[in-house]
């Protein structure tokens, strides 16, 4: 099984303006969140990207994939190549997924979501480590993350028992979206992992092409379209499919949060070539405010 | 040499069912003391060293068992049997520090050898543990099931998971926020399982925890239209950062803005709320103590600024209806806080299965965190129509797995109408008259007694328990057959079959007289009766011949209530009986008699309008106590003397006198009694002694005087029955009361001796009424009984209740040790203590207490003033005249149930009459249990102690023996104390002379003289305040004592001391003792010794 494609959808109206925005990244070159992600794609191997967007978006997503200078430039990988397919009405994520149906066809895809970033542990990105795993596992696989239960009702959670001899490697035989830590304790089992800890989306999955019948399922049983979601069709899997959950040593931000992309450049800065300087920075502006304080 | 293999680990150890169900009286029948001492290391042995829970908790059980009722009883007979009890050990046991009192005792018992004190103190650490053991395993398993477990990891206001729902927080146009209402069915427990859903049980036993359990609504007949979900309650979300809640029925509102007073249960009434908003997960537990805010937690939870207010009603339905309202209330606000915290899927309507479990598995969690607790079934109401409710063993996966062998949770499978036909349905609703009978008892001890008895396998309950399986079996064929009278028999044989056989006290007199004339007035359309809950006398249940329903008028014959007339003639039964009885058993109300329907969808919830304001329901404005006599007016008549009353009031509140001051004082060199201060006559007295005694009693020398005139506040918990007429287990196929042993020894003793035995019975002003009432109604027209010439001493002084100092409050709970109680127990007892300090500050300390009935206000001042009364009325001088050769009184306590005219001790006393001796009083070898003082020798003399006169605590465990208070009295040494003589107590009762008026106020002069020269205890004591739908508080109010065994301390007054078997000396002083009581052998001699007839 090879993974040739990948979509990433941001065509959310709350979230139209977050791939855009502007980072610096860890080599400390100026990059829009965008390209951050299709950075991410293009090092996992993906040769063919489908970016989901508003019908307005087209043009400032394709201005964005580009470097300062113009010319797309990948960090790791080749680039790979852009597809950019409109929503036309705003009808929620499920539907916005839907719209890659054509650009996929049968095989499986790499799919992240538009509004995270991703930036991994060690040296091995998590869509590459992620890739590879549903390629050696010729199985669909979420990537996921332990996440404290406070946090469960911002996320799709995933419970089964581990894979025998494969390191943080999960049988999935549940999924929940944004359960109540209730729901959670009696139906997402997951051994050795942390009390009061759950394995959370990540916002990153290998899934295969038969997700799109799930998903146009779900969205003709749905009182309100706008309101399924990924996991609502993923619920289908369990059973009819190999689904696997990897947790990646990688961590997630998400811009839409609150603070997200302040966070989100902090840890970029923090992990990269700049990070004395940032460090140094923050400190300064810690310092300063403990002098004000101390005058006062 | 080796030691032969236990008997007893062997049972505890095996797979073989008949070895293990195998009784341990049938396992130790046979052994001497040697044998079982290395049974008890064996099992000793065994339990520390079991994986297995429940073995660990058979054996400790095994082990106290043997304690209490083998070991003890042969160590009456050893050299050693005085022992004492070791006070390190003891207070180790008050402090739940099982383990380390068991191993105190059992060095103490190695070293001193066995004694009956050891055996005593080793039952109690042995039982505590065994309780302990089981409360901490039910504390695990409802913390660990899941979908409770998150919500003790939950330690910040940011760990907060759970949201209001957005619909809640959507307003009107009118700017409310909506009301969501949440309304749920009781439980009937169709079979009564025989206790078999109380969690240790089912944990141990689940194929034999079954349970037939139907959802009511219900309507009170006569004063609801319909029935209807009896429980009620309602959230919306309010612009205040704080909790309001509301109990509707217990007329209390309460605005929690601090975290603190979350956790403060016994606070208010609103402690059942409190404990629903934590199972629930809205103030997760683990929240508690963490020094974060109740705001703080709401801003997440509802949002900034915002808080909740939540409403709770039980629609009328008194307490201890037995048809577990208050676990529904809490199911039902559980409820309500999941859907509305998106823990539900739907916000409206019913529940799905599984969330209904966690419902269940939260009100197991909610009560323990409230320090109550009932059974599994009892969330039933959340389920529809009828189900079946069953253990279920582990399996691997499961929380309990490898600890017990069931789950926490049963298994609910509901009964459809393939098995139980809408025409059973029907039938059952137009043969079934649920009532509830007045009675509201605490049903805490009987689940205690068995657990007991269960790991016991004793044969007979045993076997009572098989039986129930059998039964429930038959109810499900006369439910899938309709067939009324076979279920109706099947309730009935249940109930005077292994339900009284399991627990005695399920029964009692009140019921069964209940159920005499409804046999008696329905005949053969009376089918039988039905115990609903814990015990009977409560909610109960009455199945009548269903009437049909013909052709010609279907419909006028279903909307018309068939039972109507049945019901109004049952209330009349109800209430008579009641009034009968309501000097003897604790009522908290009148009688009631329901409405019912099956709900077939269990818990619903649904939109309501907005509510301005709550109203209470009409059922539950406060008793008034109507048919009492108003303070003022009974004190004039009881001549209370308002003068001494200032004058204590004056002395307490300026700390004069006081819990602290009874004390003796601190430098008193208190000893216990030395070899020869007591005559040991446990194994019997001489045959000189006896054929002096003999002699004395055919002489008729001998009378008999028994003290009734308190109101045995330990026994009733405080409520206003006379103890003396409680009938409180049954002899010779009736229920009899204490003063009926009394006087049944007596007659026995007069047969035997061929003479009537003239019996005084000491009554009060509280207690005489009642008495003669009821002695006028045993003998009804007959002649005035031949054997037993029963005389009523009536004594008139009382005192009045004061408010208690808070001082002595603290003294009380602080300052004197206690058993501490479990965790969570204990943290709810001690908020009610500040509760009801905060009360006593509130009312006024030393204020008199006059917020109840007026009975409930006034005390008797103490059975020093019994004798004297008899001296005063001129009831003595009366025998005197008839009897010039009465020369002896045998005074004892209402409930020291083994006192009566034994020949030899009779005899014994005679002897140290002739040796100079006035009063002989009875002590036994003490036990952990009797606590209250003692024989001591107080600065070199001789004399008893009370306990609340003891310079410090500890002094009490070293007084071997314990006082009985049952005295021999010489009269005459008793006269000339008091400085009077037999010709002026005689003088005294002559008709209308002045000469008479000297003799009595010289009597009353020499009673005063004594009575100055006694100690005036201060005491507290609980009252029980009534009101609302049979709702009962208990205060601690202050009285005042002159105690009989003071006597002892006077000079000129010889007294003497003899040891008596413990069967003759033990008091009955609570219910608790009442099981083992029964079960020691104690009941069964004292029987022997009783005439009834």
């Amino acid at each position: 099984m090879k993974i040739r494609k990948a979509v990433i959808t941001a065509a959310g109206p709350d979230q139209r303006e977050l791939p855009l925005q502007r980072l610096v990244d860890r080599d400390g070159s100026a990059k829009s969140a965008l390209r951050l992600l299709l950075d991410e794609a293009a090092a996992a191997g993906i040769g063919e990207v489908a970016i989901i967007v508003h019908p307005d978006d087209g043009e400032r997503y394709a201005a964005a994939t580009g470097a300062p200078g113009g010319a797309p430039r990948v960090a790791d990988g080749v680039e790979p190549k852009l597809h950019f397919v409109p929503q036309a009405a705003a009808r929620g994520y499920a539907d916005a997924l839907l719209q890659a149906r054509d650009f996929v066809g049968d095989e499986p895809f790499l799919h992240l979501v538009g509004d995270h970033l991703f930036l991994p542990r060690g040296e091995l990105r998590p869509a590459a480590e992620l890739v590879a795993v549903a390629q050696r596992e010729g199985a669909a696989v979420s990537a996921v993350q332990s996440t404290r239960e406070s946090h469960l009702r911002e996320y799709g959670v995933v419970g089964g028992p581990r894979v025998a001899g494969r390191e943080r490697l999960f049988a999935i035989d549940a999924v929940l979206e944004k359960p109540t830590p209730t729901e959670a304790e009696q139906t997402l089992f997951v051994p050795g992992l942390r009390a009061g800890h759950y394995l959370c989306f990540f916002g990153m999955h290998v899934l295969p092409a038969a997700i799109f019948d799930a998903l146009a399922q779900a969205l003709r049983d749905a009182a309100e379209p706008r309101r399924v979601s990924l996991t609502h069709a993923l619920a289908t899997l369990p059973g009819r499919a190999r689904w696997l959950a990897l947790e990646v040593a990688a961590t997630r931000f998400n811009l839409g949060e609150k603070y997200g992309l302040l966070i989100a450049q902090l840890a970029l800065g923090l992990s990269g070539r700049d990070r004395d300087d940032v460090l140094a920075q923050v400190t300064e502006l810690l310092l300063a405010r403990e002098k004000g304080r101390a005058q006062k | 040499m080796s030691r032969p293999l236990s008997r007893l680990v062997a049972i505890l150890e095996t797979a073989d069912d008949a070895l293990r169900h195998r009784s341990l009286e049938a396992a130790v029948a046979g052994l001497d003391v040697e044998a079982l001492l290395h049974e008890c290391r064996a099992l000793d042995a065994f339990r520390a060293r079991t994986d297995n829970l429940y073995q660990r908790v058979r054996a400790l059980f095994f082990l106290q068992a043997i304690h209490r009722y083998h070991l003890a009883a042969r160590a009456q007979r050893l050299p050693a049997a005085g022992g004492r009890i070791p006070y390190d050990g003891q207070q180790l046991l008050l402090d739940r520090r099982f383990e380390e009192a068991i191993a105190c005792f059992r060095r103490t018992l190695d070293d001193a050898g066995v004694s009956e004190a050891l055996c005593s103190a080793l039952a109690a650490a042995y039982r505590g543990l065994a309780f302990q053991t089981l409360a901490d395993q039910v504390r695990r398993s409802v913390r660990s099931v899941r979908g409770n477990q998150w919500m003790f990891r939950c330690g910040h206001p940011l760990d907060q998971p759970l949201r209001l729902r957005p619909e809640l927080l959507e307003r009107d146009v009118a700017g409310h926020y909506p009301l969501l209402v949440e309304r749920t069915p009781v439980r009937m427990d169709l079979t009564h399982c025989g206790w078999s859903d109380i969690f240790f049980l089912g944990m141990d036993h689940p194929e034999g925890a079954r349970v037939l359990n139907v959802s009511i609504d219900l309507g009170v007949h006569g004063r609801d239209a319909a029935p209807a979900p009896p429980v009620e309650c309602s959230l919306r979300v309010i612009d205040e950062p704080l909790l309001r809640l509301t109990s509707v029925d217990l007329g209390a509102t309460a605005d929690v803005a601090e975290l603190p007073l979350l956790f403060d249960f016994a606070r208010d009434y609103l402690g059942l709320l409190k404990a629903a908003l934590l199972a629930a997960g809205l103030v997760p537990p683990g929240i508690e103590g963490s020094g974060t805010t109740l705001q703080q937690l709401l801003a997440q939870l509802v949002g900034e600024g915002r808080g909740l207010e939540i409403v709770a009603h039980v629609r009328g339905i008194p307490k201890g209806s037995r048809l577990a309202v208050s676990t529904t209330l809490l199911g039902s606000l559980i409820a309500l806080c999941m859907r509305a915290t998106g823990q539900t899927r739907a916000l409206t309507g019913t529940l799905e299965e599984a969330e209904r479990r966690t419902c269940a598995a939260r009100a197991i969690l909610g009560e323990w965190l409230g320090g109550s607790g009932g059974g599994w079934q009892d969330s039933g109401g959340l389920w529809p129509g009828i189900k079946l409710i069953e253990g279920v063993a582990t399996a691997a996966g499961d929380p309990e797995h490898g600890t017990s062998r069931g789950r926490l949770l049963p298994r609910h499978t509901l009964l459809g109408r393939e098995r139980v036909p809408d025409s059973t349905r029907a039938q059952l609703t137009r043969s079934l008259v649920l009532v509830h009978g007045g009675m509201a008892q605490n049903v805490g001890p009987i689940l205690e007694m068995v657990t007991e008895k269960y790991l016991l396998r004793s044969d007979l309950e045993w076997r009572a328990r098989q039986e129930t399986g059998a039964i429930l079996e038959q109810l499900l064929v006369a439910l899938a057959h309709g067939d009324m009278k076979s279920l109706a028999e099947a309730t009935t044989r249940n109930f005077f079959g292994p339900l009284t056989t399991i627990i005695p006290q399920a029964t009692n007199a009140f019921t069964e007289s209940v159920i005499e004339r409804v046999k008696q007035r329905f005949g053969a359309r009376f089918l039988g009766f039905w115990m609903l809950g814990g015990m009977s006398g409560g909610g109960m249940g009455f199945l009548f011949e269903p009437e049909p329903i013909t052709d010609a008028a279907p419909d006028a014959a279903r909307t018309a209530d068939p039972l109507a007339a049945t019901k109004r003639e049952l209330q009349q039964i109800l209430s008579s009986a009641k009034r009968e009885l309501q000097d003897a058993l604790p009522f908290a109300m009148e009688p009631v008699v329901y409405d019912f329907a099956i709900n077939d969808h269990g818990t619903r919830a649904q939109w309501s309008a907005p509510r301005v304001a709550v109203a209470p329901h009409p059922a539950n404005a406060t008793t008034a106590a109507a048919s009492d006599a108003p303070l003022p007016e009974l004190l004039a008549r009881l001549g209370f003397d308002r003068v001494e009353h200032e004058q204590i009031r004056v002395d307490l509140r300026a700390g004069r006198i006081g819990l602290a001051q009874n004390r003796l004082p601190a430098h008193s060199v208190l000893r216990d009694a030395e070899p020869g201060d007591v005559a040991d006559l446990r194994a019997g007295a001489g045959a000189e002694e006896v054929a002096r005694g003999t002699a004395a009693l055919q002489r008729g020398e001998v009378a008999v005087l028994t003290l009734a005139a308190g109101a045995g506040s330990r026994w009733s918990g405080g409520a206003n029955v006379v103890k003396a007429l409680f009938p409180f287990a049954k002899f010779d196929g009736r229920f009899r009361s204490f003063l009926d042993v009394h006087l049944a020894k007596s007659r026995r003793v007069a047969r035997a001796a061929g003479v009537p035995l003239p019996h005084f019975v000491a009554t009060s002003s509280f207690t005489h009424e009642a008495i003669a009432r009821q002695l006028a109604l045993r003998t009804g027209s007959e002649p005035r009984e031949r054997d037993v010439e029963v005389e009523l001493s009536p004594g008139r002084a009382v005192g009045l209740r004061l408010i208690p100092m808070e001082r002595d409050l603290r003294f009380a709970w602080e300052e004197t040790r206690h058993q501490r109680l479990d965790v969570q127990a204990q943290k709810v007892r001690e908020s009610l203590h500040a509760a009801l300090i905060g009360w006593a500050r509130g009312a006024g300390e030393g204020d008199d207490y006059t917020d109840n009935l007026a009975v409930q206000c006034l005390h008797p001042v103490g059975h020093f003033y019994e004798l004297p009364n008899l001296l005063k009325n001129g009831r003595l001088a009366r025998l005197l005249r008839e009897r010039p050769q009465l020369s002896t009184l045998l005074l004892h306590n209402i409930d020291t149930l083994g006192a009566d005219v034994d020949a030899g001790l009779l005899g014994h006393h005679l002897r140290q009459v002739e040796d100079g001796g006035a009063l002989t009083f009875e002590v036994i070898g003490r036990q952990l249990e009797d606590r209250g003082g003692g024989l001591a020798r107080v600065d070199g003399r001789l004399r008893l102690v009370e306990g609340l006169a003891l310079p410090r605590e500890e002094q009490e465990l070293e007084l071997r023996w314990y006082n009985t208070m049952t005295t021999w009295i010489d009269i005459d040494s008793l006269l000339a104390r008091f400085g009077l003589t037999r010709e002026l107590l005689l003088r005294s009762a002559e008709p209308d002379t002045a000469s008479a008026e000297a003799a009595a106020a010289a009597i009353a002069t020499a009673v005063r003289r004594v009575a100055a020269e006694l100690p005036t205890y201060v005491t507290l004591k609980d009252v029980k305040k009534r009101w609302g739908q049979a709702q009962e508080d208990v205060f601690p109010v202050t009285q005042f004592e002159k105690l009989w065994s003071d006597l002892t301390a006077l000079p000129q007054l010889d007294c003497r001391y003899v040891a008596v078997p413990r069967v003759r000396g033990q008091q009955l002083k609570e219910p608790a003792q009442l099981d083992p009581w029964l079960r020691d052998g104690s009941a069964a001699a004292i029987a022997a010794r009783c005439d009834f007839h």
